[in-house]
């Protein structure tokens, strides 16, 4: 896809479930929603995300209140001085948001980036964890 | 698979499959490609040949094999994605995949002059046209 198609674009997140906020806000690239897993094991939540093209220093994850807000800006030099002949797919930036209860550790997010896959980890809150108890 | 809906139940159900098959579809405009043949190749032109980019997040350079022969490409490998025992799943939409594609192009390859590689999940192969099949420029009298 041709850099000179920017296009002034307002990105809408579709309230799809209650962990996502919905807003709208304006962009000049095409924004995309990538591919989402969110699982969750015994000591944190794991979300991993589809993220094709996207360098890891061009990854920006932030926490606001309670908002978790995932940027990954496409590296557009790769495709400059190609002419498109035959598209499958789009190219453009990956914007995700989810809302994170309190039972997220929120100092401790950690993420990864490997072959174009975000992997974030979330530790859930010493209490959060599930505790056995033991029957006298 | 609409056919007749005999309760609410089904009608809901019923939408949520529909939803479901939508979202796969790009209707909604949220993903890069649609759900359908995999992975999405966009084909390009430089020079004198093609450049091809295929979008294949989390698939190692170890599990893709690429072939060559004439005027016909074939990728193939999979990918999978596993969470382990014990994982409970909030949202699933990525798949474990097995792809295996052929495509075919305007022109043969010139088989020593292929670069493929793989950065970021992204798969680029830089492939020129053979030399017989190259256009050759024709002098008007």
């Amino acid at each position: 896809m041709s850099t000179e198609s920017k296009e002034l674009h307002s990105t809408e997140e579709k309230g799809l479930t209650k962990q996502e906020t919905q807003e709208e806000r304006t962009s000049a690239v095409r924004t995309f929603s990538p591919y989402t897993d969110i699982t969750e094991n015994e000591e944190s939540l794991i979300i991993t995300m589809d993220m094709p093209g996207v360098k890891k220093e061009n990854v920006d994850v932030r926490l606001e209140k309670n908002v978790l807000e995932i940027e990954g800006v496409m590296d557009f030099s790769r495709y400059e001085n190609l002419k498109p002949v035959y598209t499958e797919y789009q190219v453009g930036n990956y914007v995700r948001r989810f809302t994170i209860s309190n039972t997220i550790d929120q100092e401790n997010i950690a993420a990864s980036l490997d072959d174009g896959v975000l992997t974030l980890t979330l530790s859930k809150v010493p209490e959060a964890q599930p505790k056995k108890i033991p029957i006298n | 698979m609409y056919g007749l809906l005999s309760n609410t139940l089904d009608a809901l159900l019923a939408l949520q499959q529909g939803v479901d098959y939508a979202k796969g579809r790009d209707y909604f405009g949220e993903n890069t490609s649609s759900r359908g043949v995999y992975p999405p190749i966009n084909f390009f032109e430089k020079e004198e040949g093609l450049v091809l980019i295929a979008e294949l997040p989390g698939v190692k350079k170890d599990d893709i094999a690429l072939e060559v022969k004439d005027n016909l490409l074939r990728i193939s490998g999979e990918r999978k994605v596993d969470y382990g025992e014990k994982a409970s799943y909030h949202r699933r939409e990525r798949r474990d995949l097995t792809f295996d594609r052929t495509v075919k192009l305007p022109f043969r390859v010139d088989d020593e002059q292929i670069k493929a590689e793989m950065n970021d999940g992204l798969l680029a192969i830089a492939l020129l046209r053979k030399e017989e099949d190259k256009p050759r420029k024709v002098a008007i009298q």
